[in-house]
């Protein structure tokens, strides 16, 4: 691994154009399914057919056809419009989740990475013991103490999945803190405040990047597992764990109503662990 | 006292003191957890009891609060808590009130069956998909390599319900309420174990299409020795160490994932239990739950770093 | 409040779990005439012995965390291994059960009941008049291993003593008079438990309860299932049961499926002869398929409490145009898919023997009117998302339910009210609470919610003095969300009560029930329902009407036997 033989992450203009030319087909067809998961998270309206929420008790339980592409639950809502509405609070709740994630990690990793000694080992320790407690019980902790909501989720799912990007970054840092080539730096005379801004970190943080991008995947799925539990965000908030939670009362005979939104939610997952996969491999390929 | 930092006994005492730490820590957690429960604890144990909702009348709530010890300062009630986990108590449930650990002893069993049967089923899917997939390229091995993938993100819980409908009720192969027996193992353990297979998978896989470039499996297809026996031969040895490790940190998420698929066939264990607790806030079941999981990854790990002695001596302990 | 359906079935403010008797006989729908009648040819044709053997594999709903108690889900299990005092018929009569006979006073304050002779528990100890008095002593006394959640609040008011005056005779001295005293005493949370095993303290009894019913418990599976045994010695069946002796089938394995999928599932698949609570989206299947029985439990419908103590509600013309300005039928019927009914009598469900059919229809769809009202009201102006505004404020509702009282399906109701009582101007937000802050009182004090959805389940008309006993002395009614307080209302009531003549108290009870609907503290609903569906193999399982519906397995009998 010699990503340290980039300095710092920014990259000529160029150099970006020539991987975009390289991306290939999969990762192009995943990377325009985000493009639109994300147009849905920021203007909903402009893919929706139907207003999400308004009933229609005269179509109710439609399974999917052209009126409805994604068919129509109990009261007739349109549940493609429904999965639309939904992508907005999901997706918020996947980063935010992630980011909460990465900072707790970039935290405690960086500080133990460059302090050291006992503090170190504390904060090892730490990050030991919640690493020992599975991210759905540390969920589940949460909820019971907070009682569920959007903030509850994402800050159970944030402390939850930490453990392992700290340990991550941890390892990173010391890797990179014991080449010769942040030494040269120090025999350069860089401030070591600066060495570690300026080239640690960023070389740290490249191969996180990959895993953020798989990480916002596994949050949703982490937070709609927490709503399949009934202990998510309350509907009608038709976000994607709520729907599938309502679904699965209906499986037996409006199997749409289940299996769509799952599909969603796979969809999504699936395409940011190819992408990410993509820049990890792209990152370890330029050894 | 400056024995030999690497010597197996001294590696050993320091693993058990870290464990203890960590257990130790966990249990500071769940404690502080337990004390910023917002609401009076008493009145949600009144209410949670009898089904009331509204205010429950000052001596009530005195008699629970002297019950439970909440009148009592903080520092007491941890001192009283942490000597109560070194006896193996691990307090009562406010809404089952019957010990935790009993409570806990009872369901985990089914959980571990089920956690360990999984794992075992995703090693054999892992493998044997490797073994037929890595290092080809045809159209095949693609398309096994996305399915993998596709199980590695997919909602583990979706799938269940999704193998639940097929298989039991729509093709009725597999029962719906499998009980303890084997064959209402089979649907769970699928569900859980396809999940974890794509990690493995993925993993394995990337190891060995490493191991296949290397010049001694050149060797050995120069003797005489058919692909497959290459493969099986050395695809089983070079999974052998990163499987040990991953099995240990598979361990939250078998723990976690057993917790949805136990909800979604309804099978006893600690999912039903902990979602119950969830949602009538009865702390002391999450935390003690949180305690175990806490104390079986501190006893996986010491397991999984001495079967890695033991498989590789050469391994520096740390 | 017996919350048949709802993800936790708990009782609203502690008592919502009174036993609904169904009062009225047309409620035990055996769908399938068919099947009826073939059942009852075969059981005439069948010996006892040869309907005697197997195991009846019954799917349920939610886990208890005691195998007795005031919860509902609890009254279910105590059914199959206690016995009560008396029985409540189909028709509403009080029967025997283990007292043969009673007597009442002339000045209704004192009862004595004749015992049945040689009845045992089944731990050995003698089922006598001491026992029974050792019993309701407890239920009534501040012990929490004994008082009963469920009693404690009907009697407490009333309640002198109980004592043997010889070993089989009873008797029950009351302050004052209290005509619902056997109908309490009929209800399955009220069955009497043997003494001696009550001594060993409410741990061991929630494990392992004593009675002396046709099944005995022998082992408890958490998280999975209960094991009965059939009681061999089984000598007090109820006067409301088919036959007497020992129970037909050897047991039941009363197992636990919270997910209607997996329960409703295990009876298409086999794997289980009886389930509980048919799925809303399962309703037409299961009739088609299975034998289907289903209770309508009285007291008081699903109903919208409208807190009444200050804006908006508190004014009448505002509580009337909110009822008339959904259609809640309409909502009722898409959501639960016709499973449950519509009940538009706010006071009192149409099981209930007071029940007026007349004020069922109270309050239909009319926005013209609703918006009538409001400009009468004074909320003339809307603001620019057309809620309607009155002295600068806008006319929010907040509804707060929790999903232990209400069922899915009755949330997605509540989303159809939230969306038609926009026309006439109401900005309706939902306030969903999960059970523990639900209990914890969240969304539930007085400036939190304008509306909440509970019910509460009784057998009938005797419900109101809970509902509607106004604050005294400094202490707030809590099973009153309304806070309606009406000392002319509970004057009626409590005449009621007094009155041992049948016609004049029910007419007393009208009275209150019309007052009720007309000032409009609540808005009824739907109802409450225990449905069961059975395999057609499975015969004469019937629910029973003396308290909440809970399933009855001891008639009941497997006719195709290998």
């Amino acid at each position: 691994m010699s990503m340290f033989a980039e300095a710092t992450v920014s990259r000529p203009l160029k150099e970006v154009l020539a991987i975009v030319r390289r991306v290939p087909f999969r990762v192009a067809v995943c990377l325009i399914i985000i493009g639109l998961f994300a147009l849905a998270a920021m203007a909903p309206k402009v893919l929706q057919t139907h207003d999400p929420l308004a009933i229609d008790l005269r179509s109710s339980l439609q399974s999917p056809s052209i009126g409805h592409w994604f068919g129509t639950d109990q009261l007739g809502r349109d549940l493609y419009s429904r999965v639309v509405e939904g992508t907005g609070q999901s997706l918020a709740i996947g980063l935010g989740a992630t980011a909460l994630s990465m900072s707790i990690a970039v935290v405690f990793g960086v500080a133990a990475a460059l302090s050291g000694g006992v503090c170190d080992s504390i904060l090892s320790r730490i990050v030991d013991v919640l690493f020992a407690i599975p991210t759905l019980l540390l969920a589940l902790v949460f909820v019971t103490v907070f009682g569920p909501s959007v903030l509850t989720e994402v800050i159970a799912i944030g402390i939850g999945t930490a453990p392992g990007y700290a340990r991550m970054i941890r390892g990173q840092m010391l890797a990179i803190k014991g080449t010769g080539y942040v030494e040269a730096a120090k025999v350069l005379g860089h401030p070591f405040p600066r060495i570690v801004w300026r080239h640690i970190l960023p070389n740290a943080m490249n191969p996180l990047t990959a895993m953020m991008t798989i990480g916002v995947g596994q949050a949703i799925i982490w937070a709609s597992g927490l709503a399949f539990l009934g202990l998510g965000v309350a509907p009608p908030a038709p976000e994607w764990g709520a729907l599938l939670n309502a679904g699965r009362n209906y499986v037996i005979y409006a199997w749409w109503l289940e299996i769509i939104p799952g599909l969603a939610v796979t969809a999504f997952a699936l395409s940011l662990t190819i992408v990410g996969r993509h820049l990890q491999d792209r990152l370890e390929g330029k050894t | 006292m400056k024995m030999e930092a690497h010597h197996p006994i001294v590696w050993f005492a320091r693993r058990i003191v870290s464990g203890v730490v960590v257990v130790w820590a966990a249990a500071t957690f769940t404690f502080l957890i337990q004390c910023v429960l917002p609401g009076d604890r008493a009145q949600i144990i009144i209410n949670v009891t009898s089904g009331n909702v509204g205010p429950a009348s000052s001596a009530e709530l005195a008699a629970i609060n002297a019950k439970y010890g909440f009148d009592q300062p903080i520092a007491v009630q941890y001192g009283k808590y942490i000597l109560g986990i070194v006896h193996g108590d691990l307090g009562e449930s406010y809404q089952q009130h019957r010990p935790v650990a009993g409570i806990i002893a009872e369901q985990i069993g089914p959980t571990i069956v089920l956690s360990v049967t999984a794992l075992l089923f995703a090693w054999i899917i892992a493998i044997l998909t490797t073994l037929f997939i890595a290092g080809r390229d045809n159209i095949w091995a693609k398309l096994l390599n996305d399915t993998q993938v596709f199980f590695a993100t997919a909602p583990p819980y979706w799938l269940a319900t999704i193998l639940l409908v097929v298989f039991a009720l729509k093709l009725r192969i597999l029962p719906v309420i499998g009980g303890s027996s084997p064959i209402g193992l089979i649907l769970p353990t699928l569900a859980l174990a396809l999940e974890l297979s794509g990690f493995f998978g993925q993993v394995v896989q990337n190891e060995f299409t490493r191991v296949l470039e290397q010049p001694f499996v050149t060797s050995a297809r120069a003797r005489g020795m058919s692909d497959f026996g290459v493969r099986l031969r050395h695809v089983l040895r070079h999974a052998a160490l990163p499987g040990i490790t991953l099995s240990g940190w598979a361990l939250g998420k078998l723990l976690s994932g057993a917790i949805l698929i136990e909800v979604v066939f309804a099978r006893q264990g600690l999912g039903g239990v902990l979602v119950a607790a969830t949602s009538s806030r009865d702390v002391p079941i999450v935390s003690g739950a949180v305690l175990i999981s806490a104390g079986l990854f501190v006893l996986v790990s010491l397991i999984v770093d001495l079967t890695y002695r033991v498989v590789d001596p050469r391994i520096k302990l740390t | 409040m017996h919350l048949s359906n709802a993800r936790s079935t708990r009782r609203f403010t502690g008592k919502s779990n009174y036993p609904a008797r169904t009062v009225e006989a047309a409620f035990l729908l055996l769908l399938g005439l068919s099947q009826l009648s073939s059942s009852i040819h075969a059981q005439e044709g069948l010996a006892g012995s040869v309907k005697r053997g197997g195991v009846i594999r019954y799917g349920h709903f939610q886990e208890p965390a005691c195998l007795f108690g005031g919860w509902v889900q609890q009254w279910y299990l105590q059914r199959q291994y206690s016995d009560n005092l008396v029985a409540r018929s189909e028709g509403g009569n009080i029967v025997p059960w283990l007292a043969e006979s009673w007597t009442i006073s002339d000045d209704k304050k004192v009862y004595t009941f004749e015992i049945k002779p040689n009845v045992k528990f089944t731990d050995g100890t003698a089922l006598d008049a001491q026992a029974i008095a050792d019993n309701i002593n407890g239920w009534l006394s501040n012990d929490p291993d004994l008082r009963n959640p469920t009693a404690a609040p009907y009697l407490s008011d009333s309640f002198e003593s109980a004592s043997a005056i010889a070993p089989l005779r009873l008797r029950i001295k009351l302050k004052v008079p209290f005509q619902p005293l056997l109908t309490v005493f009929a209800q399955s949370s009220q069955g009497i438990l043997s003494p001696s095993a009550l001594k060993r303290g409410l741990a061991v009894n929630c494990e392992n309860p004593v009675g002396s019913g046709p099944f005995i418990v022998d082992k408890w599976r958490h998280g999975r299932e209960v094991n009965f045994r059939r009681n061999p010695d089984y000598n007090s069946a109820p006067a409301t049961a088919k036959h007497q002796g020992p129970a037909y089938v050897d047991g039941i394995t009363w197992k636990f499926l919270p997910d209607q999928t997996v329960r409703y599932g295990s009876l298409i698949t086999g794997e289980t002869d009886a389930i509980y609570d048919i799925p809303a989206v399962a309703w037409k299947d299961a009739n088609s398929r299975f034998s289907v029985l289903r209770h309508l439990t009285g007291g008081t419908p699903l109903r919208l409490a409208l807190y009444t103590a200050r804006p908006p509600f508190d004014d009448v013309l505002v509580r009337k145009a909110f009822a008339y300005s959904t259609d809640r039928r309409a909502a009722v019927d898409t959501s639960f898919l016709g499973s449950l009914p519509f009940e538009g009598n706010g006071a009192l469900s149409q099981s209930s023997p007071e029940y007026l059919r007349e004020l069922g229809h109270s309050y239909g769809h009319d926005v013209r009117k609703a918006n009538q009202l409001l400009d009468q009201a004074g909320w003339t102006e809307r603001n620019r998302s057309g809620v309607r505004v009155k002295n600068g404020s806008p006319l929010i509702v907040r509804i707060s339910y929790s999903n232990a009282f209400l069922k899915p399906d009755g949330e997605q109701a509540l989303q159809v009210i939230q969306q038609q009582a926009r026309e006439a101007g109401f900005d309706v937000r939902l306030q969903p609470t999960n059970p523990a802050d639900f209990f914890a009182g969240k969304n539930l004090g007085p400036d939190d919610y304008e509306v909440v959805l509970l019910y509460w389940v009784a057998p009938g008309a005797e419900i109101f003095r809970i509902s509607w006993k106004p604050d005294q002395n400094g202490e707030p009614n809590r099973f009153n969300p309304s806070r309606l307080q009406d000392p002319m209302l509970w004057e009626v009531i409590q005449n009621a009560e007094q009155n041992f003549n049948g016609a004049e108290r029910t007419d007393l009870y009208q009275q209150a029930e019309r007052k009720i609907v007309d000032e409009a503290p609540v808005i009824g609903l739907t109802l409450l329902d225990v449905t069961l569906a059975t395999k057609p193999n499975l015969k004469d399982v019937w629910l029973d009407r003396g308290s909440v519906g809970e399933p009855v397995f001891y008639d009941a009998f497997f006719d195709d036997k290998k």
